[in-house]
């Protein structure tokens, strides 16, 4: 990423590791999943079946499309999850 | 305005619809009414197993078993996809009670040539295995299959369609007439519709069309509901149903050691269908979470993987019970031209080939592959006059 | 189930219209539950940042947060947060999935149904790819998590929901690539005209207008995309000027090099619970289409069950406000208390004011038949299950020309999301293609759990 997406001059939590798709990334405390992976540039969340990208829509919760899986269990909102120190996030192949 | 028809098939359920290709193959003209749109009531509520082994030994055994075959080449007749597969059906069987109960049943089911074999704990999870290791036996018919039955449905009727039949969506039967010339008038808002043949294929509904022209009809919803969870990977190759389903349905024996039944199968799509209530409670079809509760435990406790899954969708669909757990089926003596084929409670997807094929050999005036005294309407008042 | 717990009143939905009835309900020392589904109250519009010490926000459009929430913070308000509503059974008690991982129960005397709205769309081709998200979508981003979708952003769609979202990120040092408005330039300006009796809010679109302009970010009016593009993620925005019925001119095609499309064509109400619940639904096409059909005091067809807010009509966040606190004073009313009847009227006369301006806005921005029949047969409309324009139409060609019809031929609507994204355009696209009203096209019939829940909580 050549510039930080996230906003200066905001006072936020702790400072935190997840892993998404093996890789470390840094988060604060109380952001969604969805905030952490669009903060470290990460806008694909899933494959569709027919292999393409898939990403958030609504942000709120309501169109499933950002789903992913968290510390192994399947199809969680990104938007609606909040990360944790060592979550383990991975990105899902939908069923045809 | 007034129109005319060789026959008119009431409902264009499983039923009607299957009624309808197979009268419209053998070119009768043929024209369905449906009070809503195709698909709209049972038959688009309900699971898709085309399940043998619950049938009880007897004439709706003979019956499922002489449709069964159809099963086979009917995605090529339709030319549709109707999301078959025919890879067996499995009972669980969780006590040692049911598993007395249920060896005495597919011995009988046997003797009718259904080929239904036991098998113990481990041979089950061999089978499948996302079974639970609490499974205390099992019984596997090879010839136990699943369908899709909205693509059923609605594959019946394009191919109607294509062989002429017509298809009228949202046109409720208000009456039945006899007119002077001794035909039947159906009042719809549309028109009014002269037939002398009409195929009362309305399910839960029969009974209002059967008033219309003065009979009284022993059907009545019982209401059956399922969840939906959403797509998973595959988990369960064969429709699995439990022994306390069969208890549920008709058999005493089983009934007394307590469970209820259960029904699981896994759709093309990979979504689970669970099973089943068994209620009398009219026409209402709200879905209520508390039953919802009773089978996601019952069914998690036969498929523990079941804990993983996100429960998406709940529905209730109005099965078309009768007193005696046979459907009502051929000519009514009292009203000639007047057909009966409906009330399959839960069968109406097994049986509804063999149902459009006999109602269709009926009405053209061949002799059924199959006596239907003991599905007549009449059976039912015996000793009183209509 | 692990716990039952009774109250006086169970609000469903902690946005401006479930607080300003807590609030109302919590000075007559009523016994209230708040349900959410989000782990903070405010809804969408109240939106903040989840930590403290970042006073002011990053908006500045609703200054009323802090004064719902303080008043909500007295002890006859329990809130439950990161609860998921399943349904509400016929003697009103409500199942809710609480912190994913257990299922309560809930004994009110009244519920209030005050689920809000969500945004809705134009699908057009490559919307699905991984960049392209709801303006919405984009907002709460920046409000909710202070971080940017990217540093380059088109906003493309209808109304002037585009200009604020696109402020609010060249307020955050983003760099708005284009707004590209279907509506026409005079409309935008009818709006601050027309817009002036509406106060801040007029104020904020102006400050945001200014912005816009300063920066020298390109505003097309009459425009649309054509399309999203990009191998794997979004990389360019195509667009292009249209007529008044979405029908593209030739030759003005332009790309916007962007990784981010912010998308959004307004907003449908969430019917979902009063649906499953058997609330009535009555159709106002200025006021969003279907919506749940309530007495002068916001009780709905199903005795006890209020309904107030976005649901009986996208009007907007002040008019939702309002409603909250009238469907919390009929409330009192119907348990037998004390009302104050000029407060109401009051309150009545505020709200039939502002809705004259809503119904007015909500005309202005309505989207054209013609744009829903122009959407490429390779669209996907369904994303859950995969349904495409060309399908749809097929099935519509065929007889299969109702919402139930499509989700028995096609799957559409089956999804995990049960329809909530494909069901308003699927009603919009119904209506174009077989040139009926929306009023003809029922909503999907709704049954619990409104929202997925997981079997292991049931099991608990």
């Amino acid at each position: 990423m050549t510039r930080n997406l996230r906003i200066p001059g905001i006072v936020r939590g702790s400072r935190i590791q997840f892993f998404f798709n093996g890789r470390e990334i840094t988060a604060f405390k109380g952001e969604t999943v969805l905030a952490a992976l669009m903060a470290a540039g990460i806008k694909t969340l899933g494959v569709d079946p027919h292999g393409k990208g898939r990403g958030a829509l609504c942000g709120m919760g309501v169109c499933y499309q950002c789903r992913v899986s968290i510390d192994g269990r399947p199809g969680r909102r990104a938007c609606m999850a909040q990360v944790r120190a060592g979550m383990v996030i991975e990105t899902e192949k939908d069923l045809p | 305005m007034s129109s005319h028809a060789d026959v008119v098939v009431i409902s264009a359920g499983i039923i009607g619809a299957s009624v309808a290709w197979h009268l419209s193959e053998k070119k009768v003209d043929v024209l369905v009414l449906d009070k809503s749109d195709p698909c709209s009531g049972t038959s688009g509520a309900c699971d898709g197993m085309v399940f043998l082994q619950s049938k009880k030994p007897g004439v709706h055994l003979a019956m499922a078993m002489a449709g069964r075959h159809r099963f086979d080449n009917l995605a090529r007749e339709l030319d549709a996809e109707i999301e078959l597969r025919c890879r067996g059906g499995i009972m669980a069987v969780t006590s040692a009670a049911e598993l007395a109960a249920v060896t005495r049943f597919i011995q009988e089911q046997n003797r009718a040539g259904l080929g239904v074999s036991l098998l113990d704990a481990r041979q089950a999870r061999d089978l499948e295995p996302c079974l639970s290791t609490d499974i205390f036996a099992a019984t596997f018919c090879p010839l136990d299959a699943q369908v899709n039955p909205i693509y059923l449905t609605l594959a019946f009727l394009d191919a109607a369609r294509r062989h002429g039949a017509k298809v009228l969506s949202r046109t409720p039967v208000m009456d039945i007439r006899i007119t002077p010339r001794g035909v039947y008038a159906i009042d719809t808002p549309r028109s009014i519709i002269e037939t002398r043949t009409i195929v009362n294929a309305a399910g839960v509904h029969a009974p209002e069309i059967g008033k219309m022209v003065g009979l009284e009809i022993p059907i009545t919803p019982r209401r059956g509901q399922i969840l939906v969870t959403g797509p998973m990977p595959p988990l369960l190759s064969r429709c699995l149903i439990s022994a306390g389903y069969v208890a549920a349905k008709y058999d005493p024996d089983i009934a007394g050691t307590g469970s209820m039944g259960i029904s699981i199968e896994q759709t093309a799509r990979g979504n689970f269908l669970l099973g089943t209530t068994r209620e009398f409670a009219g026409f209402d079809t709200t879905a209520s979470l508390t039953a919802a509760k009773k089978i996601l435990s019952r069914t998690q406790a036969v498929i523990p993987g079941l804990a993983n899954a996100r429960l998406i969708r709940t529905f209730a669909g109005l099965r078309p019970f009768t007193p005696d757990g046979l459907p009502i089926l051929g000519h009514v003596s009292s009203r000639p031209g007047f057909i009966m084929a409906a009330g399959h409670e839960g069968d109406g997807i097994a049986l509804s080939p063999v149902t459009g094929q006999i109602i269709a050999e009926l009405i053209t005036g061949t002799t059924p592959g199959i006596s239907l005294t003991p599905f007549h309407l009449e059976r039912f008042f015996r000793g009183t006059v209509s | 189930m692990i716990f039952k717990k009774r109250c006086d009143v169970a609000i469903v939905g902690g946005g401006v219209c479930g607080l300003a009835a807590a609030a109302t309900l919590a000075d007559q020392k009523l016994d209230v539950l708040v349900l959410d589904e989000n782990r903070y109250l405010g809804g969408q519009v109240l939106r903040s940042l989840p930590w403290p010490g970042n006073a002011s926000g990053i908006h500045k459009i609703f200054r009323s947060r802090p004064r719902l929430v303080d008043k909500t913070a007295t002890p006859s308000v329990t809130i439950l947060n990161h609860t998921q509503v399943m349904g509400i059974d016929k003697d009103l008690e409500i199942l809710a999935e609480k912190d994913r991982k257990e299922i309560i129960g809930i004994r009110p005397q009244m519920v209030l149904a005050a689920t809000g709205a969500r945004e809705t769309f134009v699908p057009f081709p490559g919307w699905t790819l991984p960049g392209v998200m709801a303006a919405g979508g984009v907002q709460t981003l920046m409000k909710g998590a202070g971080v940017l979708p990217g540093q380059y952003m088109v906003v493309a769609g209808m109304g002037p929901f585009l200009t604020a979202v696109a402020g609010l990120f060249l307020k955050n040092k983003g760099m708005p690539t284009a707004i590209l408005d279907f509506g026409k330039r005079a409309d935008t300006c009818r709006l601050l005209v027309h817009g002036f009796r509406q106060g801040a809010k007029i104020l904020e679109g102006v400050r945001n207008l200014t912005g816009i302009f300063l920066a020298g970010v390109p505003c097309r009016y009459r425009t649309m995309v054509v399309a999203a593009q990009g191998s794997r993620e979004l990389e360019k925005v195509v667009a292009a000027r249209v007529d008044s019925l979405g029908r593209i001119i030739g030759g003005t095609g332009k790309t916007y090099k962007t990784g981010c499309l912010a998308t959004g064509w307004g907003f449908v109400p969430n019917l979902e619970l009063p649906m499953q619940a058997g609330c009535s639904l009555t159709h106002d096409p200025d006021l969003g289409g279907w919506v749940v059909a309530v007495t002068h005091d916001f009780e709905t067809s199903i005795p006890g069950i209020f309904a107030a807010g976005e649901i009986t009509g996208i009007a907007g966040a002040s008019i939702s406000m309002i409603e909250g606190e009238l469907a919390a004073l009929g409330i009192l009313k119907k348990l037998g208390r004390n009302v104050d009847v000029h407060r109401m009227a009051a309150l009545q006369r505020q709200r039939k004011q502002s809705l004259s301006f809503s119904t007015w806005f909500n005309r202005l921005h309505r989207v054209p038949d013609a744009v829903f029949c122009a959407i490429p047969d390779t669209v996907l409309i369904c994303r859950c299950e995969h349904i495409t324009m060309g399908e749809i139409k097929t099935a519509v060609e065929k007889g299969y020309d109702t919402p139930a019809m499509l989700k028995k031929v096609l799957r559409c609507g089956m999804g995990l999301c049960q329809g909530r994204t494909c069901g308003p355009v699927v009603n919009r696209i119904l209506a174009a293609l077989t040139r009926r009203s929306a009023e003809a096209f029922p909503v999907l019939p709704v049954r619990t759990p409104v929202k997925q829940v997981s079997v292991r909580s049931f099991l608990r």
